[in-house]
């Protein structure tokens, strides 16, 4: 016989030993849980039987694998394709349910049994017609695993877990329950870390340094950050001084007439570059951030901070540890020092996506205070119209109001895409581009989804409020305002929250009206900000996660009505 | 709602820290990008305000101009356009002739002799100022002159001296000629032995050439003199792209030179600088980098080769004055018509364009440069005295980029440029489509060429039969709907007055037609006016900039003749999103819901992780998704996942997502599933709502789970099931946020068109071409697709759909 064939019997030996024994031990479990009067004798044989045949096939096993190797596993699964164990599984599968097709009882039977057998097999061929066409590497059954005590206490560990949960579960219909809704316990939470992974990343990515973001060697999980310590620098200065009211960072550039020097800005970066005149009394020096770093001096360890950058690539390093040699000045290329660095995260990076808008953006509140124009008349001017409208055609009996009603049924079918170069060219007439005016104006016209909803929420009021209200003498908007406005107002609730989104949110209309920073909502900056900064993407994440800071705010405050809202919308909607 | 108090408070805050009063009026710049290290720029922007205390310089870049014609039209088109546009020369005549710009003529006329900053033609390149130009007028004044000069890698031809010389080729100068260049290569070329390349002697396309240059060189012209025929496919351009693909043969291919190629990511991997690639033909925009990267590059530049003929003065070259020459391109900047500040724009041109603007900029970039320690090698600008000057100040140290520099310089004065013709950016892209198709081999040169003229032919036959056509008066269906809707709503108050109604009766009808007013004045103004002028734009042509012409039904013949390709991509690519993404994210949605019915505790949060991601921004959304699906395990979460998990499993390699067109789509569909939470809700609410006791009744009948579930569940979910599809195929068949985010700067939506979608087709249409009539029609056709497929489905539905009460 084939030397392979013999190792794969060997080894198929060995692993029906391992089920054996598993079976044996859980027999054995049986035996003792099942109490004192009912602990017949057979099933504590049983166990003895099925350990012995286990303890015999794992002779067999050691004879048919070549043995000689001390005391070892012919594994497989850490070392075979998964592909490979679906062919096996598939194969026993077919094997067991193709002989169960001729023992069945009823034809019904026979023929699903055979059903499973042919759709076993069918897998087994698909799993092996992939591998011969992927070419994979491919072992079937071989691969040693030298058996340690941890692993053997490993085995065993899992084996009587699993041995003890499969006793528990199977005891009663209640541990059976119970085990179904750990499952789906397992289930959900593993769903919710997946769903939650992106925004994770989004938030460690935001906070990440470059080096890290640019890593070739996998996701960085754990944002590490350079140390550096603060530096006099007694060669290229860094003060702190006044510009146009603001604090700023700058670095002298050249003297200028009268006592002054000139200051060339490095923060913030939106006057970055600027250059202002100011006498030396007027600036304070203040230390900058010289990057710590290690490196070797023969067998000696040293650390020292980054006190210069050469134009040649190399960097001078002034040495801070061992003690002894404190003080002394190293030049050394880029590639014999190690920054120092440490769990933390770079807030900069949000400080930063900030600065590099564009001055008119004022660091990204022109963006903020846009959004919330756009938002708060959005939401008033739909709750308002819409309200009003759905008042009018549910309350209100007048002729006309059925058809015009189904009008308003026909627009929500209508895409917008059809309306939108005339709406277009008429905000044109009304001298409207590049304003918010065609973002937020119509809003005040009602739109239909809204105004169905509403209606559907105004009808459900009985009529007798509206009439004792009636008899007062109140009007119609009297009528409206003061007895059937709050009887919807979760409704109102809901409209407003979408609006809310939908304003948050709308990317087309800005990215056709606006074209200047001072009328950007975020949305659109946010484009523009991914289109320019794309090389960035710590910067980018920050920027990201501010833009949707607000509206998780919003979120965690009215969970509950944003879920009420779709329940209501959606079923309303039927 | 105390939020939203809270939120006025801080609104209100904000607007009155904002107003800060500018006096000075302000010169709006669009498409120079100020950055950390644009410094030049600032340079000149601070210079000319200080000099000209009255003006205020605002730059605006973040995406606005320049490359983005869709901005610029709309702004020039709402009549707010910027100051000063930095725009591609050659698609000035493209704007030019839209009379979307100013000509300087004038302007140049009064100031000349006056204004020693004036700008003159003999200051500049002529090829650079003739693209400029548009039937006579100047348009713009040139910026940069970027021409491409062949660099190549003296090292590699040391180290293959003996194989050149045993093929009869001198290794100790550069090809001159296009044999000489194809015989260079095919000694220099290196294969492994599957075919792939280990080293590439010439890439034709790699660098900078395209086809331009090539037929530049064979005396190829792509216009007839009288810009009224394509002349793209003229034996001397076929002659040009012929070499082009026998570059590409010898080197195995044209997949098989761009796979080896684009193997090189980023800047300090450039194939040339590693010697991956032993020629090329480039611009000087590479010096900088080269310098950076590979400052021991040991490097030899030459002219670009030329055609044997045009080398030895033969044939038709006999008389050829210029042996060697090359092609221009570049920026330039233009005055959008309607510029609110003309006159700043117009002096701020002269200063930043002046000899001692230029020197301002490349003096300031370079102080900021050498200060960041980098090296600095000067740009080539239009200006000839510039790059004199700057040559002589700032020549770089090492010689071969001291060489390279001085040849670029002398190179400009043999450029030549881009037809200047108001469909230059069509004759740009069917060009780039013609070099693909034939070096693929998917067509002869001389047919791919044909079949991009026709193109090109046909946009110019439009815009000439313009003239011809019968001017639509638009406010003639105007009045007549208005006068209809004026008819019809006097016929219906008439019939409401004769109607028997008391005086309650009348002042409930009264107080009903107020109350619904908004909705009604808002469905005239905004929705049903826009419809019908929409179907009467679909009838005409119109650029919204000249007045609009009758066409009949030439739009919707379009849309199923010529455009009917696009048009088929966008709808197969909304139905693959439609057919696979919506059923994916129902079931999603359903089975997270299934799972939480079933839980016992944490519903509450479990509910609101789930759903959280639906209601984030979708911009938002789509920003992080392009970074969580980049392509490169290193970086992109999904494909870490996959390489860790479904790699070494199963022996599939992480596809490419957003960057190849099989899986731009899939893309889209998983990033949707993230927003499934949506659907979850409703789903969530349906299973609650189904009473407990249909199950027991089940259960003692002895039904099993599976049959519980497709007896009782499903049907009960019917109606959701109904509208969560009806609404996501209607969301679908409408993408539009995510894909123009992710659609990339090329122009083309996504890798070959697979994320083009009917409603950015429109909108590219619409508000970049300006095409109002044909992207009428094809929102019709949108419409009418939306239209079909739902009511398919709700007819589908009657069937299906369990209604619990029977209206």
């Amino acid at each position: 016989m084939p030397k392979e064939l013999l190792f794969v019997i060997g080894s198929l030996a060995h692993w029906i030993g391992w089920v054996v024994l598993a079976m044996g031990i859980y027999h054995l479990v049986r035996a003792i849980s099942a109490g004192r009067e009912s602990r017949a004798a057979w099933p504590l044989r049983r166990a003895a039987l099925t350990g012995l045949s286990a303890i015999g096939l794992f002779a067999l096993a050691h004879v048919f694998t070549g043995g000689g190797k001390g005391v070892a596993l012919p594994l497989a699964w850490p070392d075979m394709h998964p592909l490979g164990w679906v062919v096996l599984i598939c194969a026993v599968a077919a094997a067991s349910h193709g002989t169960g097709a001729f023992t069945g009882i009823t034809p019904e039977e026979r023929r699903r049994r055979g059903m499973s057998a042919l759709v076993s097999l069918g897998v087994g061929a698909l799993c092996v017609a992939w591998i011969m066409v992927f070419k994979h590497p491919f072992r079937w059954l071989t691969g040693w695993m030298t058996l340690t005590a941890p692993t053997l206490g490993f085995i065993i560990a899992v084996t009587l877990g699993t041995t003890a949960v499969m006793g528990w579960v199977a005891r009663s219909a209640e541990s059976h329950d119970r085990a179904r809704r750990f499952l789906t316990q397992v289930v959900l939470f593993v769903g919710a870390v997946v769903f939650m992974l992106p925004l994770a990343w989004l938030l460690v990515t935001s906070v990440k340094e470059d080096r890290d973001i640019a890593s070739t060697e996998g996701l960085v999980w754990i944002p590490l950050r350079t140390q550096t310590v603060p530096y006099m620098d007694p060669k290229n200065p860094v003060f702190e001084g006044q510009y146009q009211g603001k604090t700023v960072t700058a670095v002298r550039d050249a003297g200028a007439p009268g006592g002054k020097h000139l200051y060339r800005i490095t923060r913030p970066m939106y006057v970055s570059g600027y250059t202002f005149e100011a006498t030396p009394d007027q600036m304070k020096q203040v230390p900058s951030e010289a990057p710590l770093v290690t490196l070797t001096d023969g067998d000696l360890k040293l650390t020292g901070m980054v006190v210069e950058d050469l134009p040649d690539g190399r960097r001078r390093v002034s040495i801070l540890t061992p003690n002894e040699r404190k003080g002394e000045v190293k030049v050394v290329s880029r590639a014999e020092v190690e920054p120092v660095r440490t769990p933390g995260m770079r807030w900069e990076n949000y400080r930063d996506s900030l600065e590099f808008l564009p001055p008119e953006a004022n660091n990204g509140l022109v963006y903020l205070k846009n959004t919330l124009i756009l938002v708060v008349l959005s939401v008033l001017g739909t709750v308002l119209s819409c309200s009003v409208v759905a008042y009018g055609f549910s309350r209100l009996k007048f002729p006309g109001r059925e058809m015009l009603f189904k009008v308003l049924l026909a627009t929500m079918m209508l895409p917008a895409a059809v309306t939108l170069l005339p709406t277009f060219l008429i905000y044109r007439q009304l001298g409207w581009i590049d304003t918010l005016l065609p973002l937020w104006v119509p809003t005040f016209f009602a739109s239909a989804f809204n105004v169905f909803l509403l209606r559907s929420f105004f009808q459900q009021i009985p009529f007798e409020l509206e009439d004792a209200a009636k008899i007062d003498g109140c009007t119609y908007l009297k009528t409206f305002w003061s007895v059937l406005l709050p009887q919807v107002k979760p409704a109102l609730t809901v409209v407003a929250i979408w609006t809310f989104l939908g304003a948050w949110n709308n990317f087309m209309g800005p990215l056709i009206y606006i074209n200047s920073q001072e009328n950007m909502p975020i949305a659109y900056a946010l484009q523009l900000f991914q289109g320019q900064r794309a090389g960035e993407p710590g910067l980018l994440m920050a920027f990201t996660t501010l833009s949707v800071a607000p509206v998780l705010a919003l979120f965690a405050f009215s969970q509950r009505y944003f879920i009420e809202g779709v329940t209501l919308s959606g079923l309303g909607g039927r | 709602m105390r939020f939203a108090r809270a939120l006025w408070g801080l609104g209100l805050a904000m607007l009155a820290s904002l107003t800060m009063a500018t006096e000075r009026t302000p010169i709006v710049v669009w498409g120079l990008a100020p950055g950390p290290d644009s410094k030049g720029v600032d340079a000149v922007v601070r210079e000319f305000e200080r000099r000209n205390p009255q003006y205020q310089v605002k730059l605006l870049s973040m995406g606005a101009g320049e490359m983005n014609p869709q901005k610029l039209l709309t702004s020039i088109v709402g009549g707010v356009p910027p100051d000063i546009i930095r725009q591609d020369r050659f698609t000035l005549s493209d704007w030019a002739s839209r009379g979307a710009f100013m000509p300087l003529d004038d302007l140049i006329e009064r100031d000349r002799g006056k204004d020693p900053l004036t700008p003159t033609p003999d200051q500049y390149y002529p090829a650079a100022w003739e693209e400029a130009q548009y039937e006579g007028k100047i348009y713009g004044i040139p910026t940069e002159a970027d021409d491409r000069i062949m660099y190549y890698n003296k090292a590699v031809f040391r180290e293959k001296a003996a194989d050149l010389r045993a093929a009869g080729l001198d290794p100790d100068r550069p090809p001159r000629t296009w044999s000489e260049v194809l015989a260079y290569s095919k000694v220099l070329t290196e294969k492994n032995p599957d075919g792939t390349l280990k080293r590439a002697g010439w890439v034709p396309n790699f660098g900078n050439t395209w086809l331009y240059l090539f037929a530049f060189q064979n005396n190829a012209q792509f216009m007839s003199p009288d810009g009224r025929t394509c002349t793209l496919n003229s034996p001397e351009a076929v002659e040009a792209l012929d070499f082009m693909v026998k570059g590409y043969e010898l080197l195995g291919g044209y997949d098989n030179a761009n796979r080896f190629t684009s193997g090189f990511v980023g800047a300090e991997n450039d194939p040339f600088n590693l010697g991956k690639v032993v020629m090329k033909v480039d611009g000087d925009w590479i010096l900088n980098n080269m310098s950076r990267y590979a400052p021991d590059l040991d490097f030899g530049v030459a002219p670009p080769p030329v055609p044997d003929d045009r080398f030895y003065k033969r044939g038709r070259f006999a008389d050829e004055k210029d042996t060697f020459i090359t092609w221009i391109g570049g920026f330039s900047y233009a005055i959008p018509a309607g510029a609110k500040n003309a006159e700043g724009a117009w002096a701020f041109i002269k200063f930043s364009c002046s000899l001692e603007g230029r020197m301002l900029e490349t003096r300031a970039q370079r102080n900021w440069d050498i200060s960041r320690g980098r090296d600095f090698i000067p740009r080539i600008k239009a200006h000839r005295e510039t790059n004199v000057q700057s040559y002589a100040e700032f020549k770089p140290a090492v010689p071969a980029f001291a060489a390279a520099l001085k040849m670029h310089v002398d190179m400009s004065e043999f450029g030549r440029v881009r037809p200047p013709t108001f469909v230059g950016q069509i004759l740009w892209d069917e060009h780039v489509r013609a070099i693909e198709f034939a070096s693929r081999k998917e067509k002869t040169p001389a047919e791919a060429l044909q079949d991009g003229q026709r193109v090109v032919q046909r946009e110019l036959d439009a815009h000439y039969r313009y003239d011809s056509l019968p001017t639509a008066d638009l406010k003639l269906p105007m009045f007549f709907g208005l006068g209809l809707l004026l008819v019809g709503a006097g016929l219906g108050y008439a019939r409401i007055r004769r109607m028997p109604m008391g005086r309650m009766g009348r002042y409930e009808t009264a107080w009903g037609y107020i109350l619904i007013s908004p909705w009604l004045i808002g469905f005239l103004i905004f929705t049903l006016g826009p419809m019908l002028a929409s179907l009467v734009f679909s009838f005409t042509q119109y650029n919204v900039l000249s007045e609009a012409r009758w066409v009949g039904l030439d739009n919707y013949r379009l849309l199923v003749g010529e455009e009917r390709d696009n048009v088929l991509k966008a709808f197969g690519n909304v139905l693959y999103l439609a057919g696979i993404g919506v059923p994916l994210g129902l079931l999603t949605g359903l089975a997270i819901a299934l799972l939480l019915n079933r839980a016992s505790m944490g519903i509450r949060t479990y509910r609101a992780i789930y759903y959280l991601p639906s209601i984030l921004p979708v911009i938002a959304t789509a920003t992080l998704w392009g970074w969580i699906m980049n392509p490169d395990a290193a970086k992109g979460l999904i494909n870490f996942a996959w390489s860790n998990t479904l790699q070494p499993w199963l022996g599939v390699n992480p596809p490419g997502w957003l960057t190849v067109a099989e899986w731009s789509k899939p893309g889209l569909i998983v990033m949707g599933l993230w927003g499934a939470g949506g659907g979850m809700i409703l789903w969530l609410a349906g299973l609650k709502g189904i009473s407990p006791t249909l199950y027991e009744a089940a259960s003692i009948d002895g039904a099993s789970p599976n049959r519980q579930f497709f007896g009782i569940t499903l049907p009960m979910l019917s109606p959701i099931l109904l509208f969560n599809s009806v609404m996501g195929v209607i969301g679908a068949m409408q993408e539009f946020d995510r894909v123009y985010v992710f659609r990339g700067t090329t122009g083309s939506a996504g890798p070959s068109d697979s994320l083009l979608t009917p409603v950015l087709h429109l909108f590219v249409n619409g508000f970049n071409y300006f095409k109002m009539g044909f992207a009428s029609a094809l929102a019709w056709l949108v419409f009418l697709v939306i239209l079909v497929l739902t009511l398919a489905q709700l007819r589908l539905s009657k069937k299906f759909v369990y209604n619990e009460v029977a209206d």
